[in-house]
């Protein structure tokens, strides 16, 4: 690389080698003035007032590539399904974004080797946000100006390895069987709360439910009320309550005795230790315990969205959950603008 | 080639046990012979169309010789005592080589890859199990100069000492003003010579061991 250094005032005339920033506090932070921007008289003061005496000339050897082109091959490597871009590289950095409304799946390992490599970098937001169509996701920028192309190729060639480092799942829209069970409920002592709890957590994600059905604290029961649901075509069951240690929670056993496969019970998530995953089929079934009646935000509502997005929650996603699975139980619940859920 | 499980298995097996660098080292002799265009290294028909240098003595040279079948006694294995985790597979007849080392990262990396794994070795081995080849290995086109007398197949030259009078094979002697040396009177030896014996008076004097005579044929 070729660099020359030249007093700003007798750089009218010069193509800018790179973007300029203006940072205003609080009013304005971006490029005062784009690479390949022709210096003319009345620019000097401005670049001045920025802090820029001097400027860059630069001409890049041939294994060398500018920030700008660096950021297009990384962005182009990072960004896996559902995952774009619409403007170009700005200060060097490329801004991700979501194609589509889903889950935002960010390969944890392959962004980490990414990242050790020098003079590349991608911020990203935990993976299992939702995120809305044309959200930002994700950031990427080679750091210095310029760079050797090789290391580019190494950063981009070990994302590509993993099929890009984010992506955007949608989720299915589940036609929900919500099997309330207890038999106080069952025999009309209380009233049921947990269907509608459970029915506006499912439409908030874009579902619904199909059909609730009541049961008493009986194995059978709760096993023939599961099979209905199953039969009537829901593609998601919801069974809720019975899912403690009392003799009359039976609902681990009615799911287990209606055929569900790959279960495991037990969460490393306060609130929700106490969930039941498997399915019966390909259909997932939740036991879902009684704290979501009583916490704004359970393990319930770490899960749901990646079920929806047709991922099979198993023993090890439920054992990872326990960083971060912590909640604080906060006066007013900031979720999911909150630590909750975050570190897995 | 099997299947990176079998030859995982075999080679711990043939090792002695299964650890991170039995994966490093199968992963490493899988991906060198790919890129030099060998899928089946160990059979009559590719045997002898290879090369591996070992840069190190290490659990992954095992491996890596297990996979290819390169062996010392054919010449076909080269010990490179440079302790660095790498190895070089060249293809003899399209001349194709390649050295592959394994990254140095990765062993940071290995938390991310299996953070449910237990214990530092454990979740080296799982983690390397998972890591695309990029995250694992670094990787550089080469060329190898290889010497005529260090070609596998029968002797080519056997030269003797002129100080000790001991045969040397394949151009290993050292030309000097007095003629040809074996390396250890040249250049000095690996041993210390203390005295010369024979078998009969070594074995008599050999430590005994659980019951048997030392030094009765």
């Amino acid at each position: 690389m070729k660099l020359e250094t030249i007093p700003v005032e007798k750089a009218v005339g010069l193509k800018l080698a790179h973007d300029i920033t203006e940072i205003r506090p609080g009013e304005f932070k971006g490029a005062a003035f784009r690479r390949g921007h022709t210096v003319c008289d009345h620019d000097i003061c401005h670049l001045q007032k920025l802090g820029k005496n001097r400027l860059y000339v630069i001409e890049l050897d041939e294994d060398e590539i500018h920030e700008d082109e660096a950021a297009a091959v990384l962005a182009r490597a990072l960004a896996g399904e559902n995952v774009f871009w619409d403007e170009g590289p700005r200060e060097g950095k490329i801004k991700l974004k979501a194609a589509l409304d889903g889950l935002l799946s960010v390969n944890v390992p392959a962004l980490a080797a990414f990242n050790m490599v020098d003079e590349v970098m991608c911020a990203t937001l935990h993976t299992g946000t939702l995120v809305q169509r044309g959200d930002l996701v994700a950031a990427t920028r080679a750091i210095p100006l310029v760079m050797k192309r090789g290391v580019i190729e190494k950063a981009a060639a070990i994302a590509q390895a993993h099929g890009g480092v984010v992506s955007v799942r949608p989720l299915r829209r589940a036609r929900a069987g919500a099997i309330i069970t207890g038999s106080e409920v069952f025999h009309g002592l209380i009233q049921d709360r947990f269907a509608p709890i459970l029915a506006r957590k499912l439409e908030a994600l874009g579902s619904s439910i199909q059909e609730v059905c009541y049961a008493p604290d009986d194995t059978s029961a709760i096993r023939d009320a599961i099979l209905q649901a199953l039969g009537n075509g829901c593609d998601l069951l919801l069974v809720t309550g019975g899912m403690s240690v009392d003799p009359d929670d039976v609902t681990r056993n009615a799911i287990a005795a209606a055929g569900a496969q790959a279960i495991h019970y037990g969460s490393a998530v306060l609130p929700g230790a106490m969930i039941l995953t498997g399915r019966i089929g390909t259909v997932p079934i939740l036991g879902v315990p009684a704290c979501a009646l009583h916490h704004k935000v359970t393990v319930f509502d770490l899960i749901l969205p990646r079920i929806l997005a047709g991922e099979e929650i198993g023993k090890t996603h439920l054992a990872l959950m326990g960083h971060g699975g912590l909640c604080r139980d906060c006066p007013q619940c900031t979720y999911p603008h909150c630590p909750f859920g975050k570190g897995a | 080639m099997e299947d990176f499980e079998s030859l995982l298995r075999s080679s711990a097996e043939a090792h002695g046990h299964l650890c991170p660098g039995q994966v490093i080292g199968v992963r490493m002799a899988m991906l060198g012979c790919a890129l030099i265009g060998l899928d089946d290294p160990r059979s009559p028909a590719q045997i002898k169309k290879l090369i591996v240098y070992v840069e190190m003595d290490r659990c992954a040279a095992d491996a890596v010789a297990h996979v290819t079948g390169a062996k010392l006694g054919r010449r076909s294995l080269k010990f490179m005592d440079y302790g660095i985790m790498a190895a070089t597979f060249v293809h003899l007849e399209n001349g194709l080589a390649f050295r592959v080392v394994s990254k140095e990262e990765a062993r940071d990396l290995a938390a991310v890859y299996a953070p449910e794994v237990a214990g530092k070795a454990a979740q080296q081995l799982e983690a390397y199990r998972r890591m695309p080849d990029e995250v694992l290995f670094q990787l550089q086109e080469v060329t190898v100069p290889i010497s005529a007398l260090d070609l596998p197949g029968p002797t080519r030259r056997k030269t003797a000492c002129t100080r000790c009078g001991q045969i040397v094979r394949d151009g290993k002697e050292v030309e000097t003003d007095q003629g040809p040396l074996c390396i250890p009177c040249a250049r000095g030896a690996y041993f210390i010579a203390l005295r010369d014996v024979t078998v009969r008076e070594a074995l008599s004097a050999a430590p005994s061991r659980s019951g048997a005579t030392a030094g009765r044929p």
